[in-house]
């Protein structure tokens, strides 16, 4: 028993947007989480946000501070915090800690972006020479995001025998679990065929096996027992929660980095593993407990690669588990029902508080459309930059 | 033509007579290999900070590959861009170091093929200077026989 619940979710649909700008999109989707718990502004006594490097935030990284200003100056806590596309995991775990710690009753947790068109580029502020990863992986090679996982989807090849057909199947199940969700960016169902007929942009990694940029924003409202116990809004306990960095070793040949040492024992993408170890630990379950796991699909690799990672299945079987509809809404292990980020789009900060948010609608079971039958517990599974990995359990 | 060649950024590679270095550091206590060059050790089990700079094995193994058929955004500047393909190699000193994969053809790239260090001309810049980077070539057998590897 944590003593800490979500009360409230709220996100707005993704996609490219022409309209709202990073802060409106914000406000949109605590307002949306705000109604979803029932509570104003004025019950809130702590806002957390996953700081956006692309927009807004006075330019200091202070979203946190320029949400409040633009809607209910209190006197409220703000907190931003880093984490690249963990970024959301990480305010998730500074509002829970807050929470439970006894300083605050109710924390918004906010993440919002709109990203750059098109490969990530190299944010400002590094230096250039070799001792940024970030500019050396440009200079000397010109290697992109999606090529560091292209890397690993070939060795899986040849490792297990992968085939085209396998990656085109995790893009087939999450368009058609989105097909149902509002706020996903692509609900249009796709056939193997015109999946491998999409342009090759890194070898074996085609256009709709690679999640685009999105413009897209989530919010949580945390609360403790004491508020959980007053209203009548049913809320989900957080079961357990972790987050971690790195391990020295780790075989993951990680972006932007050009080089390091191998070291056998350490687990692959090693971040994200131990922060999924602390949150089922945490939670006191099992892998044959969970019934929802919503992971950071950034390309079909991770799809087939990460519940092998987290220990759900034996290395080499995603590709059974997929082609068996294992892995549907029905299946044995519900795989990202929201549609994952293939369906989404990737928005840096927000997509790790989205990935909670459904997670509730799961629990609650009002993912209409794409409710997993009876869902009880649910997790979470997000890798940012920087070695930054996070997880939560969700128990009904 | 005698084009002046220099890295593409300092301190990455170094060229001489003898061909081309990839430069790492490796920590004086626990013997741990970097690369890129880096001052600090970040074995977790070594608590020293003394590294020196080394040259990385020149040979090693390609452990995956990709061919990108995007043109990377402009900080990567190579003329006459055209899809290429991207190694990730276990060198023989055990470090995985990515670079280029030049002189294969795209279908003739295996996992598990032996490749070995060279230097590729990226482009010239404004003062006329050919700047290079590292890459990995198809193992030569015959050039490599009875050559001193690191």
């Amino acid at each position: 028993m944590s003593g800490v619940h979500i009360l409230g979710v709220g996100a707005i649909p993704w996609g490219k947007q022409t309209v709202m700008t990073q802060l409106k999109m914000a406000l949109e989707a605590i307002k949306a989480a705000l109604l979803d718990a029932e509570l104003s502004w004025k019950d809130i006594d702590g806002v957390v946000a996953a700081s956006s490097r692309f927009e807004g935030g006075m330019g200091w990284g202070l979203h946190a501070n320029e949400l409040v200003q633009a809607t209910s100056e209190q006197g409220v806590p703000c907190i931003n915090v880093g984490g690249a596309c963990a970024a959301g995991a990480i305010a998730f775990q500074t509002a829970f800690s807050m929470i439970a710690s006894g300083q605050s009753e109710a924390v918004v947790v906010i993440g919002a972006e709109r990203m750059p068109k098109g490969f990530i580029p190299r944010p400002p502020g590094g230096q250039d020479d070799i001792t940024d990863n970030d500019f050396l992986r440009w200079v000397t090679m010109g290697l992109t995001n999606p090529a560091y996982w292209a890397m690993e989807a070939q060795r899986r090849i040849h490792d297990y025998g992968t085939t085209p057909e396998s990656f085109a199947e995790a893009v087939i199940l999450m368009r058609n679990n989105a097909a149902s969700n509002p706020n996903a960016r692509f609900r249009k169902s796709v056939t193997a065929a015109e999946v491998l007929a999409s342009p090759m942009v890194t070898d074996p990694l085609h256009l709709l096996q690679i999640c685009p940029v999105s413009d897209g924003a989530a919010a949580l409202i945390l609360c403790s027992d004491r508020l959980a116990a007053r209203v009548s809004r049913m809320s989900v306990e957080v079961a357990g929660i972790g987050i971690a960095s790195g391990t020295y070793g780790d075989p993951a040949h990680r972006i932007p980095t050009v080089g390091g040492s191998v070291h056998g024992d350490i687990p692959h993408t090693s971040e994200v593993m131990s922060a999924a170890q602390k949150a089922m630990s945490m939670a006191g379950v099992e892998h044959g407990d969970i019934d929802v796991l919503e992971m950071a699909d950034n390309t079909a690799w991770h799809l087939l690669a990460w519940p092998e990672m987290l220990g759900f299945v034996e290395p080499g079987q995603g590709d059974w588990m997929l082609k068996n509809k294992r892995y549907n809404l029905n299946g044995d292990l519900a795989l990202n029902p929201s549609g994952g980020f293939l369906s989404f789009g990737e928005a840096t900060t927000a997509q790790a508080v989205l990935q909670i948010c459904e997670l509730v609608w799961q629990l609650r079971s009002e993912a209409s459309g794409r409710q997993v039958p009876n869902a009880r517990v649910g997790m979470s599974a997000v890798l940012g930059l920087g070695a930054n990995g996070g997880s939560v359990v969700l128990k009904r | 033509m005698n084009t002046d060649q220099v890295p593409v950024i300092a301190g990455i590679l170094e060229l001489d007579s003898v061909g081309v270095h990839l430069v790492g550091a490796r920590c004086k206590t626990c013997h741990e290999l970097y690369f890129p060059s880096t001052p600090t050790c970040r074995n977790p089990e070594c608590t020293e900070d003394d590294l020196e700079s080394t040259w990385l094995a020149s040979n090693g193994t390609l452990y995956s590959y990709t061919i990108q058929y995007y043109q990377p955004p402009p900080l990567f500047r190579i003329d006459n861009w055209e899809p290429y393909a991207i190694g990730l190699v276990d060198l023989d000193d055990g470090v995985r170091v990515s670079g280029i994969l030049s002189g294969i053809a795209f279908e003739d790239i295996r996992i598990g093929d032996r490749v070995t260090l060279g230097a590729l001309p990226l482009y010239i810049d404004e003062r006329g200077v050919q700047r290079m980077t590292h890459a990995f070539f198809k193992f030569d057998h015959a050039a490599n026989r009875g050559a001193v590897e690191q």
